[in-house]
């Protein structure tokens, strides 16, 4: 068993044993459901059916009913995909890289962080389908073979890397998800009274026996899997990134993209993970196992990728003004002075300001002051996109052209909708699922429970 | 070996049944005899019962069968017409002529439609020269609300109840008076003749015959006849006028002959020929032909005199009036007697004033600069406009008043609408025994007549013409009248005076009568062949008037705050209200659709606390105006070049204002379509008529004293450019001044972009854009066409009417306000138009570098030099929006052009986003079956859709749309080259807006054949590309704007830049 240096903050709070893991991680699924989870599962559900409903009006009477126009062929649409891509990568990066890196402390997260990169992606998902003129041949973005010849789809574009990148980071992301569950899964199997959810997670557990050989396989299979996680953490928002990056209008046609992209969207996912985990300990009860220690981590991240996304876009800015290119400086001048300025500030204060404030060590270890800080990130990157979308292409090339975009009730009503959606997943998910990979922590326990570091026996067999 | 062949096998085996019926070609066959003398059919029997059955189903079936149900046959020729090959066109000359335009046109039908018409340009003094409204009339043809068949008392009634009624009328009453537009039709002249020889016998005066006309050029005649002594207007000559100087006069849009002045103003506009005009401008409202000009003066309306005046005195003369002027106008009166004094009689001063002092002053002006002979030709007379003021104004007096004619005809006139006191006529029309209207649609007037009688549409009837005194022109009929009974005005007119019986919907009573007139006109000359021309010249007597000095008439009185009433490109007199596609055509200047507004200069709106931007949400300001007593509330819209202290309001709107049927697209609609409805629950009509406002003296008087009240609440605008200046960038927009560019070498008004590069010894050297290159080139250099547009600035006149053409070539639909307000109009083709900034030199050129301030160049100058920028899709060999594109949609042809594949786009709208030009649209709505553009688009309406033109895709929602250079017209084109197994021959193939053009300012062509007329024009000085330093490597050039200026500032920055100092 791994020991860690007594100096070092326990990962485990209190006198924990390895049943009462398993007791704080299974009782949620197993009780009754407290009246708050269906208070908030029926006002996430509500939102989401509108959401929906936008989606379907939308769907039936054309792209028309958002706010877009001849000049703003993309806006709260793309923005709205490019936000939960990058709050999709906390998950990955979580799971796949610290496993890399051995950090043990992830442990306590991975399992929602991977739950929230999922749907996040389930919701990221949507929008390059709805954005779609025309639905209902979108599958033409495959390279299906076809009874019209040599028709094919176009490799050049940056949209058809999107549609590998994105599904293939969905489908990596899910099954490593999966595979971590099913020990847990099978705990909940072998607690499981009802004859349903016996049935339901006996199917769910994939035949787990708790065998050496399982273990074996399923510490290999995490492995391997990270191994192919990692570089999709930089691929799928790098992809992202070039179909601004690729284009020719001032603003996106940014070479700074992949990194700067990568960087903003380990940010924001790390927010998102942050506004997440803030409540859910509070209220299933986990505040042993996710306490300051990991807020702090985590807040580290933040300002770390905080401070990449800063210089980046000062980057930016000191490129507009060097490279002499008439469009590309005006591009710039007209973000931070033109008539979306006001976008343009709250994404520098929002994205560059605020994550400056974690060096102070008592403000990155306040969960109120977190809480309050991982919502402004994802304000301010939900703004960065806007910005890069919406106030590029509204005042490109040619004047005459140039045009202002204004939201509908259904650009808003979808956005909003996404929102209610994720939010109805992730109450289920917390509901049903194990929201800590308990037979994981199980492991840390001895090595870094704060019983084990506080008992005189500790550190003897040091 | 000879080879035995059988039939069947019962011959092979030669069956006795075989043998016996070998000689017998049809076997069993029994004759009728046989089959009668059959004993056993007399034993069948029908009973009664089955008989009953039987009939009585017959006669329910026949009965059934007679109903007339709604059934779309699609019946193939059986006996293919002449001339008629389905897919292919077939085009007819006529002539177009509204009452306020005139145009020898060409019409393109397609399976006996009528779906395009463009200017003629082999016959016909108008030379091709065509406007928004006549490419526009063709959707006119098919109004669903135009009428079908003659009313009496607003019931549908039949010729024969009303022709003996009318006829009954006429000979019962004691006066008639024929109000009518300008009649230029000989044959209608002479019918009108006969009917006033047989009412008014030699010399009696029951029968009158009044000319009237929306826009009055009594002013004008009134001045000719003081000193000319007759009351003509003389033909002008625009391309022989070196200095061209107009008080007022909108010559390129809107004034007298505009479709002829276009072509000639055009001739002298270009600065490669032997010399270039100089044209001066003087006006209130910024126009077309003042954005056109070299100077401006922003003149009050009641200026008009002072700067013919102040020129008048310049060269010596004495006016006899004030000559006092405001600074801009002496700045361009100034540089008008520098101009006209080196000129002299190759000069031409014109005024759009009705005011017949003004026109005097014209004249003694003309007169002075001996260009009587020169420019003026008095020996040719237009005969357009003319309507006697003074006659109108007693005849609605004493209509007003109850004293009006027994009878009152009315045709192709709309006085309840155009009159300044119409609602009084309207009140005294209604006292008239018997009130006639011959009209398409039951309109303001019609509708209160007793007798309403639809005409054709000029498209499905018979006509001639007399514009000038040089020139004859027919018409012809290119569709079978669509109306049920609809019946020509000339017939009607016949009919009346017992002159003809009516011919029913193929009557020949008009063209028998038309060719009658022909023949006596002249006799020695083929009726088939005029048609087929569509014109005949006339000989001409010359001229013995003589100009003599007369007593000025009375000048318009200034005030603090003037109007100037003015036409806009589309709308014009209100007439083609109804027609969505002129509806929805930008404002040339003002950019704006759908509506009417109040222009003030911006200096102006800012004191008196107006907003001065808009967008897609931000509206401007309403605010009411008061002019001769009536009022209208309208927004106020911010117009740089607006003179000072002055507004400007457009004629024509608030058509069906009680909610006369005059249209489905002459009404507000709401948002998610429908009608806005008032409180009396009519249809809420488009902006407000201002024709009340006109006050009618001796003549009537389009402009006067405004008093303008303070802003009320905001109005959304639907304008499809929301930025006004190019913000000083130089590779979009290139002007030059004559000076420059005649002096100069290329580089100082025209440079080559250039970008830096390593030279094999590592310094850093300029090299020219070709150099640098990212991909491969595509396949079209020198192998097959490589097809290409270029585009002179310097002719293009920003008239709009590419816009209208493209249209109706290529199906472009109709979207409405609501969504041209949220910036997502259709057309294919837009005309850009840029303002100067105070920031620029010219448009584009920064005036100093260091200093530039983007705040201040979004805004336009107070007197803005204009330049228009036709921008279409450039097929750039180099796409952006191709290689975005997921799956293939759009791809580049090996002939250079960017096409898009409607049944594959997903609508991504990635390609859009990617244009540098912004020229891609995309199918927002389902705009063929929408709710919401239900009202407005044609492709919406049963008979509307029949404009559809039959080769280009009608597009699905969802998909993305832009230019494609007219590619069913290039096929076409190679396709009969190929028949004929020749090489296609330069100038053969023209897309919709290059045809028509008035101005010639798009070339379109075969850039690969060396000699042809785009390869020439993309390789000379003035050639250059938009945007060429994005790499997209386009098809499309454009020619350098040459102002015929003096520009200090310009010749400074652009000879500095050609002593090596790039102004970039």
């Amino acid at each position: 068993m791994q020991k860690e240096a007594a100096i070092r903050e326990p990962l485990i709070l209190g006198h924990k044993t390895y049943h009462d893991i398993t007791e704080d991680v299974c009782r949620p699924i197993e009780d009754k459901a407290p009246k708050m989870w269906y208070t908030l599962f029926g006002i996430a559900l509500i939102i989401g059916l509108y959401g929906v409903g936008s989606i379907l009006y939308l769907l039936g009477t054309g792209i028309g009913v958002w706010g877009l126009n001849k000049t703003i062929g993309w806006a709260w649409d793309i923005t709205n995909f490019v936000w939960w891509v990058g709050i999709g990568h906390a998950g990955t990066l979580i799971s796949a890289v610290l496993l890399l890196f051995r950090q043990k402390w992830r442990m306590a997260i991975n399992r929602s962080a991977e739950a929230m990169t999922i749907f996040a992606v389930f919701m990221a998902g949507l929008f390059p389908l709805i954005h779609m003129g025309r639905l209902w041949v979108g599958y033409w973005v495959l390279p299906l073979p076809n009874q019209f010849g040599s028709l094919w789809v176009n490799f050049n574009s940056p949209l058809l890397w999107d549609v590998f990148a994105i599904s293939t980071y969905l489908s990596v992301s899910l099954v490593f998800w999966y595979i971590g569950l099913i020990p847990d899964f099978a705990t909940i199997r072998d607690r499981a009274k009802k004859p349903l959810s016996k049935k339901m997670y006996s199917i769910l557990a994939f035949g787990w026996s708790g065998r050496a050989k399982n273990w074996n396989r399923f510490e290999l299979v995490s492995l391997v899997l990270a191994g192919l996680a990692t570089p999709l953490v930089f691929s799928v928002h790098s992809i992202v990134s070039f179909d601004f990056a690729t284009s020719v209008i001032p603003g996106w046609h940014t070479t700074i993209f992949p990194p700067y992209f990568v960087a903003g969207a380990v940010f924001s996912g790390f927010a998102m993970v942050q506004t997440l985990l803030l409540v859910m300990r509070k209220a299933m009860g986990l505040e042993a196992y996710i306490h300051t220690k990991h807020v702090e981590y985590m807040n580290i991240v933040i300002m770390v990728t905080g401070s990449i996304v800063g210089t980046a876009y000062i980057t930016e800015l000191f490129i507009s003004w060097y490279s002499g290119v008439e469009y590309e400086s005006y591009a710039f001048i007209n973000r931070a002075t033109g008539p979306y300025w006001w976008a343009y500030w709250s994404m520098m204060t929002c994205n560059v300001i605020s994550p400056q404030l974690m060096w102070i060590p008592k403000l990155r270890r306040s969960l109120l002051f977190t809480f309050f800080i991982s919502i402004v990130v994802n304000i301010g990157m939900w703004f960065e996109r806007y910005v890069i979308i919406v106030t590029s292409i509204h005042r490109d090339y040619i004047p005459a052209a140039w045009s202002m975009h204004f939201p509908s009730h259904i650009d808003i009503g979808v956005y909003v909708g996404t929102i209610g959606l994720f939010f109805v997943f992730f109450l289920l998910f917390a509901r049903f699922f194990p929201v800590l990979a308990l037979n994981e922590v199980k492991t840390i326990l001895k090595g870094s429970g704060q019983s084990y570091k506080e008992s005189p026996d500790y550190h003897k067999h040091h | 070996m000879t080879r035995k062949y059988w039939k069947g096998l019962e011959e092979l085996k030669e069956t006795p049944e075989f043998i016996k019926h070998k000689e017998q070609e049809f076997p069993n066959q029994q004759t009728v005899e046989e089959f009668l003398s059959d004993e056993k059919l007399a034993e069948t029997s029908t009973a009664r019962r089955d008989f009953l059955k039987f009939l009585g189903f017959s006669v329910a079936a026949a009965t059934l069968a007679a109903c007339e149900a709604p059934v779309t046959k699609v019946v193939p020729y059986v006996i293919k017409p002449e001339n008629v090959t389905p897919g292919m066109p077939t085009w007819y000359t006529s002539t177009y002529y509204d009452g306020n335009s005139y145009a020898s046109i060409l019409v393109k039908t397609r399976e006996a439609r009528p779906i395009f018409i463009k200017g003629n340009k082999d016959f016909g003094f108008t030379k091709g020269g065509v406007n928004p409204q006549i490419v526009a009339s063709v959707l006119g043809l098919y109004d669903s609300e135009r009428l079908g068949q003659p009313t009496a008392g607003g019931a549908n009634a039949s010729w024969s109840s009303i022709d003996k009624a009318i006829s009954s009328a006429l000979k019962s009453a004691k006066s008639v008076t024929l109000l009518t537009n300008t009649v230029i039709s000989p044959s209608m002249k002479r019918a009108i003749a006969e009917m006033s020889v047989s009412m008014n016998g030699e010399a009696g005066s029951k029968f009158q015959h009044i000319q009237y006309d929306a826009v009055s050029y009594a002013g004008m005649r009134e001045a000719n006849l003081s000193n000319f002594g007759s009351r003509i207007i003389p033909s002008y000559d625009f391309s022989k006028a070196k200095t061209i100087v107009s008080v007022d006069a909108d010559f390129l849009n809107s004034w007298l002959l505009s479709t002829e002045y276009t072509g000639q103003y055009a001739l002298t506009r270009n600065p490669d020929a032997e010399w270039m005009s100089k044209h001066i401008q003087f006006e209130t409202v910024l126009s077309v032909t003042g954005s056109n000009a070299d100077y401006r003066g922003m003149i009050k309306p009641s200026e008009q005199a002072a700067v013919l005046a102040y020129i008048i005195k310049g060269l010596g003369g004495n006016a006899g009036v004030s000559a006092e002027l405001n600074a801009s106008a002496k700045t361009a009166a100034d540089q008008a007697i520098k101009a006209l004094k080196k000129s002299k009689k190759e000069s031409l001063v014109v005024s759009g004033s009705n005011n017949i002092g003004v026109q005097q002053l014209t004249n003694k002006l003309n007169n002075m600069l001996q260009t009587y002979g020169t420019t003026i030709d008095l020996s040719n007379p237009i005969n357009l406009f003319q309507s006697e003021d003074t006659k109108v104004s007693k005849l609605v007096k004493d209509v007003v008043a109850g004293a009006g004619p027994d009878v009152l005809l009315m045709m192709d006139v709309n006085p309840v609408y155009t009159l300044p006191n119409g609602d009084a006529f309207a009140k005294g029309l209604k006292k008239i025994k018997t009130s006639v209207a011959i009209s398409a649609y039951a309109d303001e007037t019609a509708s209160l007549c007793s007798y309403v009688c639809p005409g054709f549409h000029a498209l499905e009837s018979w006509s001639d013409f007399e514009a000038k005194g040089s020139e004859y022109a027919l018409s012809q009929p290119t569709i079978r009248p669509l109306g049920e009974a609809t019946a020509s005005a000339l017939e009607s007119i016949l009919v009346w005076n017992g002159k003809a019986v009516r011919g029913g919907k193929d009557s020949s009573v008009d063209y028998d009568y038309i060719k009658a007139t022909f023949a006596a006109k002249f006799p020695t000359s083929d009726f088939a062949m005029a048609i087929h021309n569509s014109v005949m010249p006339q000989a001409l007597v010359p001229s013995t008037l003589v100009y003599a000095d007369a007593k000025i008439g009375s000048l318009p009185k200034s005030a603090e705050w003037e109007v100037s009433f003015y036409q806009k490109a589309g709308i014009g007199t209100g007439a083609n209200a109804n027609n969505p596609w002129l509806q929805e055509l930008p404002d040339p200047i003002t950019k704006v659709t759908w509506d009417n507004y109040i222009t003030m200069n911006p200096v102006d709106m800012k004191a008196k606390g107006f907003v001065t931007t808009y967008d897609q949400e931000h509206g401007l300001n309403l605010t009411t105006v008061k002019v001769n007593g009536k009022s209208v509330t309208l927004p106020v819209y911010p117009l740089p070049g607006q003179a000072l202290k002055t507004i400007g309001i457009a004629l024509g709107y608030g058509r069906g204002a009680n909610g006369e049927k005059i249209g489905k697209a002459a009404f507000q609609t709401k948002e998610y379509g429908g009608y806005e409805l008032n409180a009396a629950g009519n249809r809420m009509p488009i902006g407000a008529n201002v024709y009340s406002m006109v006050a009618s003296g001796s003549t009537f008087e389009y402009a006067g004293a405004a008093t303008i009240g303070s802003a009320e609440g905001v109005y959304p605008i639907a304008a499809t450019q929301i930025h006004h200046t190019v913000m000083g960038r130089y590779s979009i927009v290139r002007e030059t001044t004559l000076d420059i560019y005649q002096n100069k070498d290329r580089s100082a008004f025209n440079p080559p972009h250039t970008l830096q590069k390593l030279d094999e010894h590592g310094n850093h050297v300029e090299a020219p854009m070709s150099e640098f290159d990212l991909w491969d080139a595509h396949p079209v250099e020198k192998i097959g066409h490589r097809w290409g547009i270029s585009i002179d600035l310097s002719s293009c006149i920003g008239c709009g009417t590419c816009l209208i053409a493209c249209q109706s070539e290529n199906n472009v639909p109709v979207v409405g306000k609501d969504e041209v307000r949220r910036g997502r109009e259709m057309h294919w083709l837009r005309v850009d138009r840029y303002f100067a900034s105070d920031e620029e030199a010219a448009v584009g050129t920064r005036k100093d570098k260091d200093t530039f301030s983007f705040d201040k160049a979004e805004y336009a100058a107070e007197n803005p030099k204009v330049v228009h920028m036709p921008l279409m899709c450039h097929h750039c060999n180099h796409a952006p929006c191709e290689t975005v594109c997921p799956v293939a949609a759009t791809t580049h042809s090996n002939e250079g052009l960017n096409q898009m594949a409607y049944n594959r786009c997903i609508g991504t709208r990635y390609c859009a986003n990617n244009c540098p030009y912004k020229v891609r649209r995309f199918n927002w709505f389902n705009y063929p079956s929408y709710k919401k553009m239900t009202e407005v688009n044609p492709a919406q309406d049963d008979l509307g859709r029949m404009v559809l033109n039959p080769d280009v895709t009608v597009r699905t929602r969802g998909v993305m749309e832009k230019c494609s250079l007219c590619v069913q017209r290039i096929q076409s084109t190679k396709l009969s080259a190929k028949k004929e197994a020749r090489e296609i021959i330069d100038g053969e193939f023209a897309t919709a807006c290059s045809d028509a053009c008035p101005t010639h300012a798009i070339t379109v062509g075969d850039w690969n054949d060396m000699k042809s007329m785009i390869r020439s024009k993309s390789e000379n000085d003035r050639a250059y590309q938009a945007l060429e330093e994005v790499g997209v490597k386009p098809n499309v050039w454009y020619q350098v704007k040459v102002r015929n200026e003096e520009n200090d500032l310009l010749s400074s920055l652009q000879v500095e830049a050609h002593h090596g100092n790039k102004q970039h």
